[in-house]
């Protein structure tokens, strides 16, 4: 865990050793070392201090602050994300990038005046030893931003951990539950604080490597609007990402320079081999090209997909079971989790095994069910901050 | 076998099958009686059935971009409009493309008379060629790589094989030579366009600043010298042989320019293409048709489709044809693979990822097709001819600040935390800026930098390509007046 909140000798040398490790791994921006201290390429009047991974530039902290979030708040004035007066709910991990993105957007509200009401609001998928310590700073977090918090968990919501997931499947396929299950255990979490907009702390990275593992996986809907700052269904709720052009890497040194608390372990259960592929090659063209990221995003935005494929793609509609936005008669977590129920759960990956659990007959009445979903809930009581 | 959870089960043919390599049977899907020599994505082909599969891939590919008006027919009689050109790279793609060309369409014979005439007489529709002519251009980059050995006369021996079609070899360096441009009927011009790329805007030079007389071959090694990053020496490159090979079909009053890019390389190159900014080009990476401007006839300024035939047919698929076929393969030299820049990269990505996942190739390229540029096109670009998309500047500026110049931080400027960072004042730039006229692509070439840093050239202007001064010579003209000493 990466905690620079104390002062711990012990703790800050392993920070820095994280730090240096996260920003060292694939190339060399980070921290300058050079000879020569060269002055801020940005107010020329500090001492450079960091080589800024997104434009090589060597800048001072103040201004790397600065940039860093006036950038955001550039992709939030021109997408026109928020009005004033709007309930805000963001998705909290207590990863890096959510950390960073409560803290920015705290910052910003107050700044700029957005005039917003923000909230955290945090999936348990039941991951012992894992999302449980992260959980623990979150609930920091929420001390820290003085920010109410709304936790919610899979458990809760469909009757199974994801240590009961895998314990059943194992860990090939897993994260199709969890990604699955995920999404829409953010949305009924967003539909009971009631709020108008999911905020969540995807970046740049993240982005880039969807626009890739889209195109080569040939999912046409999803890559038509992967690079979408916000999306909507029709009976769901905003969601955004502020981070859309922040480089991983930069969430990391705003961390680290902040001195903000986060947990920064990788998930237990995480061995998508497929996008693995396509993370690692990201990052040597990163390497190669730092502006390698940015220029992917801008590809994803620069076309979209041809108006004769989308006339043949799938109208949306409503889950018959759980009443959730779907493509087909059964939404994706309704039909997972019958698989999990009928003892099923790897034969309702694909459509085509799907075929072969219906060929079996229908699901017994005795089956355990997603709550219907309404949207928006009334305005629920949340765990409000103490100041202790 | 209770693992499988039918203990009661004995008989072996209940139980599920071990998925194999093939198909049902190691019988040739196609004839269904010899055996089968090759697996193609777990379909078994011999080899007597191989050959045309691939032929027949290649005209589905090739035959609908031949006739510009079809008509009503469904199988009308093929007759370009122009002549035919073929980029020769030596390598392994287009050595096939210039043997199927040669064995589909140049190679037959017509019936002739007693006294040995075509009968119907020469020019009887039935015994002409789809193209009056056939040329074949290859490009000798040794220049732009030190110690790279000059390959053209091998290139024309494995030419010379196929006596229809006549050898135009070019050197990468062509690009910077007066001669050559006014060769192939670009306007004469006695200025050099320079841009200085240590600068962030791209302002062109003038002619004060502008280096003295250099050679083609000092010119275009300036010019890569310049360039950031070795991404952006390789997509240089790229482009200069494809610009060259568009300008030698165009002086050829060529209507068709067939390229050997096999499924892989294509696959290769849209992800490549996508990850330097240039997913507004994709649908000009699969299939592009090119209109000459500024030239005077008729016939050189004709529309010329990009073709790659081979674009249905894999890496594995092209190798086995070439062996069966004895095509002879020059091969390329290996300094270009040197480069680790994106191109390589992705080559080496998709390669390797094609063991595991052997869909994948065909996937992008169908998902590709699937695209299209999201505004309408804002002119072309002067680099690489390609459309522009609008508002690229405005989108850099807006995810990236790299100075506090801009307007909208002045007005933000007031809630900077740090009182020391007041905004500079920024000096004016008095020359024209090259930015304006350049895909994201060629701007993302000449700007981004490595995260080693900039490279230190001396910052000398970089002489820019024959054809960028045709592209925008008159409205570059007036705009650097002022500043041009002489003529």
């Amino acid at each position: 865990m990466l905690r620079r909140g104390d002062s711990d000798p012990e703790t800050l040398s392993v920070s820095v050793q994280v730090l240096t490790l996260s920003l060292r791994r694939s190339n060399h921006c980070s921290l300058v070392r050079s000879m020569a201290p060269a002055s801020c390429a940005l107010c020329q009047n500090a001492k450079a201090i960091l080589k800024r991974p997104k434009t090589g530039q060597q800048i001072c902290k103040d201004c790397f602050f600065y940039v860093f979030e006036t950038e955001v708040h550039h992709t939030i004035l021109e997408s026109s994300l928020f009005k004033p007066g709007d309930r805000v709910a963001i998705g909290a991990s207590g990863g890096k990038d959510s950390t960073v993105l409560a803290y920015v957007m705290k910052t910003l509200n107050d700044r700029y005046n957005y005039a917003l009401e923000l909230f955290l609001l945090s999936i348990d998928e039941g991951i012992t030893g894992y999302r449980d310590d992260s959980l623990e700073t979150v609930k920091r977090n929420q001390q820290q931003y003085d920010m109410p918090l709304k936790i919610l968990s899979y458990d809760e919501l469909y009757g199974w951990t994801m240590d009961a997931i895998v314990s059943q499947i194992g860990k090939k396929n897993n994260c199709t539950f969890c990604g699955v299950f995920r999404r829409q255990a953010l949305d009924r979490g967003a539909a009971t604080l009631n709020v108008d907009h999911i905020v969540t702390g995807h970046n740049a990275d993240d982005i880039a490597e969807t626009v890739l593992m889209n195109i080569m996986r040939g999912d046409i809907a999803r890559l038509g609007r992967c690079t979408m700052i916000c999306t909507q269904g029709e009976d769901t709720i905003k969601r955004s990402k502020p981070f859309k052009y922040a480089y991983e890497k930069e969430i990391v040194m705003y961390a680290y320079f902040k001195k903000l608390d986060y947990f920064s372990t990788e998930c237990i259960y995480s061995p998508d081999a497929y996008r693995g592929h396509a993370r690692a090659f990201l990052k040597d063209l990163e390497a190669a090209r730092p502006s390698a990221i940015i220029d992917i995003i801008h590809s994803g935005e620069a076309f979209e997909v041809r108006e004769e494929v989308k006339a043949t793609q799938k109208a949306q509609q409503t889950c018959i079971r759980c009443g959730y936005m779907s493509s087909n008669e059964l939404c994706k977590a309704c039909t997972l989790l019958e698989g999990l129920e009928r003892g099923m759960a790897n034969s309702v990956i694909t459509d085509r095994a799907r075929k072969k659990i219906n060929a079996l007959g229908p699901a017994p009445d005795s089956l355990r069910t997603i709550p219907h979903y309404r949207s928006p809930l009334p305005v629920v009581s949340v765990e409000a901050p103490s100041h202790s | 076998m209770s693992s499988c959870g039918n203990p009661q089960s004995t008989d072996a043919d209940e139980l599920m099958p071990r998925r194999l390599k093939f198909g049902r049977s190691r019988v040739c899907v196609r004839c269904r009686e010899n055996p089968g020599n090759i697996v193609i994505r777990h379909a078994v082909y011999c080899r007597d059935c191989f050959s045309p599969l691939v032929t027949m891939k290649f005209r589905k590919a090739l035959q609908p971009a031949i006739n510009a008006s079809a008509g009503t027919s469904k199988r009308p009689r093929l007759k370009a409009e122009g002549n035919l050109l073929m980029a020769f790279s030596g390598g392994l793609g287009s050595s096939v493309l210039l043997d199927i060309i040669h064995s589909t369409y140049f190679s037959g014979q017509p019936p002739v008379d007693e006294d040995g005439n075509p009968v119907g007489g020469k020019k009887h529709p039935r015994n002409a060629s789809v193209w009056p002519s056939a040329s074949v251009c290859y490009v000798e980059v040794c220049s732009a790589f030190p110690g790279m050995r000059d390959r053209t006369e091998e290139v024309r021996g494995a030419v010379e094989q196929y006596p229809s079609f006549e050898f135009v070899p070019l050197r990468v360096e062509d690009a910077f030579d007066k001669s050559w441009w006014e060769q192939v009927g670009g306007a004469p011009s006695a200025f050099q366009l320079s841009v200085d790329l240590g600068i962030g805007n791209l302002s062109l030079a003038s002619a004060s600043s502008t280096p003295p007389d250099l050679t083609p071959v000092e010119s275009m090694r300036t010019y890569l010298a310049s360039l950031p990053t070795p991404t952006a020496v390789s997509s240089a490159i790229q482009n200069l042989v494809r610009m060259l090979t568009l300008h030698a079909a165009r002086s050829r009053g060529a209507s068709h320019l067939l390229l050997g890019t096999s499924l892989t390389s294509l696959s290769i190159g849209l992800i490549s293409s996508i990850s330097q900014g240039g997913g507004y080009a994709t649908r000009e990476e699969l299939q592009e048709e090119w209109t000459p401007s500024g030239f005077g006839s008729t016939e050189t300024s004709r529309p010329i489709s990009i073709v790659r035939p081979l674009r249905d047919v894999t890496m594995k698929e092209c190798a086995a044809y070439a062996w069966w076929n004895d095509i002879k393969i020059v091969g390329r030299d290996k300094s270009a693979r040197a480069i680790q820049g994106i191109a390589n990269l992705t080559k080496d990505f998709i390669v390797g990822l094609e063991k595991d996942y052997p869909s994948t190739v065909s996937t992008i390229a169908r998902t590709c097709a699937k695209l299209a540029p999201k505004d309408a096109p804002n002119g072309n670009c002067i680099l690489c001819q390609r459309p522009v998309q609008h508002g690229i500047q405005e989108w850099k500026s807006r995810i990236s600040i790299r100075s506090y110049a801009d307007a909208k931080l002045a007005l933000a400027a007031h809630t900077h935390p740090s009182s020391q960072c007041d905004p500079p004042a920024q000096p004016l730039d008095p020359m024209p800026s090259l930015t304006p006229r350049l895909c994201y692509s060629c701007h993302t070439t000449l700007t981004s930098r490595s995260s080693r840093g900039l490279k230190t050239t001396g910052h000398l202007p970089a002489p820019l390509p024959v054809w960028s001064k045709q592209s925008g010579q008159s409205e570059m003209r007036d705009a650097i007046a002022d500043y041009l000493l002489d003529g």
